[in-house]
């Protein structure tokens, strides 16, 4: 994708926080004025802070699976099982060459907060405490939990990568329609 | 008093008096009062009900949003001054009696501390946390919604959201300033003055989250550090009227920035009587209505008699709604800290004050 992207990724200025009422008008003028001017033409809205899904689109998805049968199967030479599987499908969808990284939970998620990941999977489900590390898509599918609870499974991107983020979940959303609740 | 006379047909409010009054304590209010203390009840009503939506709606889109986050907050802040209004006006619906002599008035004080505590607290915790979010550069994940087929980023329906819930508590704050205007209501007029104000904290949290779509992601930390100073901002000003009010200051005007011009009034009125040299008041606001103490100077070689204070008494009262509760105190001259007052010695100073 040749569209030019801006990253933004810290705040040139952020105005001071309003101290009377009086600023708020002009604050959230000043805001509007910030957004119009933004000459930012990210391929997509919502736009990814760090180009995440740009990036990926037509180039790599590095994809970070953890060994959690039958969701990733990480035995065998290459990673198979369903979330493989589902994977497999959005890199065909958006025309990415996935590069996978097998390890534990610990070490994909970190490597998910540092960006040097771009997508997770390894039978998450939507209690995992690692939505500090990783943004969390809404679930695809409901299963069994191992106390017998019903649990909604889901994968990991890079956090406030929103086009990412709902690129994957409307690619689940097709892929996963019957598992829909 | 004049207005003591007055009938009231009796209303559908569950909280009058037998015979359909509505009363300040031992103040009776004239009829066009009466019918705005019901405006102001069923406007708060209605202004809980609305938030109660608000904030249901709020719930439903915020996910991880910082500026949603403090929006949610904020509006289920907004939910105190009308329940404190709608308490305190029960409360003070009570005459004064043996355990509460001057009243129960000082229910509205109280609701208004409490209130402005609350603000004051989550204001700043909101700034707080939102400027930690900033520094260490959380970037809010914001997903989708699947709805009817269809996969929608959610910050599009946080947008509509709070766009929606921006014209209701506006429209309901205008009506509710007049009426507080009217009763000299603080906690109502701080509710209006809040909700009036509320669609800039609307727009900043939508003009945020807009801003996040476009990749900035900090637009969302700096919209929720706008909403929580806002909230903060109401805390502090309220705090400083309910204390100012709760330590007996001089009496002033609603909005707080000049002494009230009854006490002017009252004190010409009083200096104004024959037997009367001199005369100046010690006036504070107990909520809606003044207690006032009168201090006058007799002519020389005037008859000091029963009926003459009553009367005085009787007129300070027809001056205003609001001045009821009101001692008339005869002294040799006038205690240094009242209008017009140039002795040393001091009203609290043992005194034999005589009520009339």
């Amino acid at each position: 994708m040749g569209v030019p992207r801006c990253r933004p990724s810290a705040p040139a200025a952020p105005a001071p926080p309003a101290r009377r009422r009086a600023a708020l008008p002009a604050a959230g003028l000043a805001l509007t004025a910030a957004l119009a001017l933004t000459g930012c033409t990210s391929s997509g809205y919502p736009a990814d802070p760090e180009g995440t899904f740009d990036k990926a689109s037509g180039g790599t998805l590095e994809v970070g699976v953890v060994h959690h049968p039958p969701y990733v199967d990480a035995s065998g030479a290459e990673p198979s099982g369903s979330e493989v599987e589902l994977v497999e499908g959005f890199a065909r969808q958006i025309d990415a060459e996935i590069e996978w990284t097998v390890s534990g939970e610990e070490a994909v998620m970190t490597a998910l907060q540092k960006g040097d990941l771009d997508l997770v999977a390894g039978g998450f489900t939507s209690q995992s405490p690692w939505s500090t590390h990783g943004a969390m898509t809404r679930h695809y599918a409901e299963t069994t939990g191992p106390d017998g609870k019903p649990v909604k499974l889901v994968m990991a991107v890079p956090l406030g990568e929103n086009q990412m983020l709902t690129e994957l979940e409307r690619y689940l959303d097709v892929a996963h329609q019957g598992a829909q609740p | 008093m004049s207005q003591k006379d007055t009938q009231q047909h009796s209303g559908k409010d569950s909280v009058e008096d037998s015979n359909g009054q509505r009363r300040f304590g031992r103040t009776e209010l004239p009829p066009e009062l009466q019918e705005a203390v019901k405006r102001a009840i069923r406007l708060e009503w209605i202004t809980i009900g609305v938030l109660a939506v608000i904030v249901a709606a709020v719930a439903l889109v915020m996910g991880n949003s910082q500026a949603m986050k403090a929006a949610w907050i904020e509006d289920l802040l907004s939910f105190i001054p009308p329940i404190a209004f709608l308490i305190a006006i029960r409360i003070i619906n009570n005459p004064p009696s043996r355990k509460q002599p001057y009243g129960n008035h000082r229910a509205i004080g109280v609701g208004h501390l409490v209130a402005s505590v609350a603000l004051l607290v989550m204001g700043a915790f909101l700034v707080v946390d939102s400027a930690i979010g900033l520094i260490t550069a959380e970037h809010p994940p914001i997903g989708s919604f699947h709805l009817f087929g269809h996969t929608i980023w959610q910050g599009w329906f946080m947008v509509v959201v709070m766009l929606l819930s921006v014209p209701g508590p506006v429209i309901l704050g205008r009506m509710k300033l007049k009426l507080a205007k009217q009763l000299h209501n603080k906690v109502l007029y701080a509710d209006a003055d809040m909700n009036k104000a509320d669609w800039q904290t609307g727009l900043a949290t939508a003009v945020g989250v807009a801003g996040v779509g476009l990749g900035l992601w900090w637009f969302d930390g700096v919209a929720a550090i706008f909403v929580g100073a806002s909230i903060l901002y109401d805390g502090i000003r309220n705090l400083t009227t309910a204390i100012t009010d709760l330590t007996d200051t001089r009496a002033r005007t609603i909005e707080g920035n000049e002494e009230h011009p009854v006490i002017y009034q009252a004190e010409d009125h009083a200096s104004s009587t024959d037997w009367v040299r001199q005369a100046g008041a010690r006036v504070r606001d107990q909520g809606h209505v003044f207690h006032m103490e009168m201090f006058v100077v007799p002519e020389p070689g005037a008859a000091l008699t029963l009926d003459r204070l009553q009367s005085l008494r009787d007129s300070l009262a027809e001056l205003d709604w609001k001045l009821e509760d009101i001692v008339v105190v005869p002294v040799p001259e006038l205690p240094a800290e009242v209008h017009g007052g140039t002795a040393t010695m001091q009203s609290e100073g043992g005194q034999e004050f005589q009520e009339a």
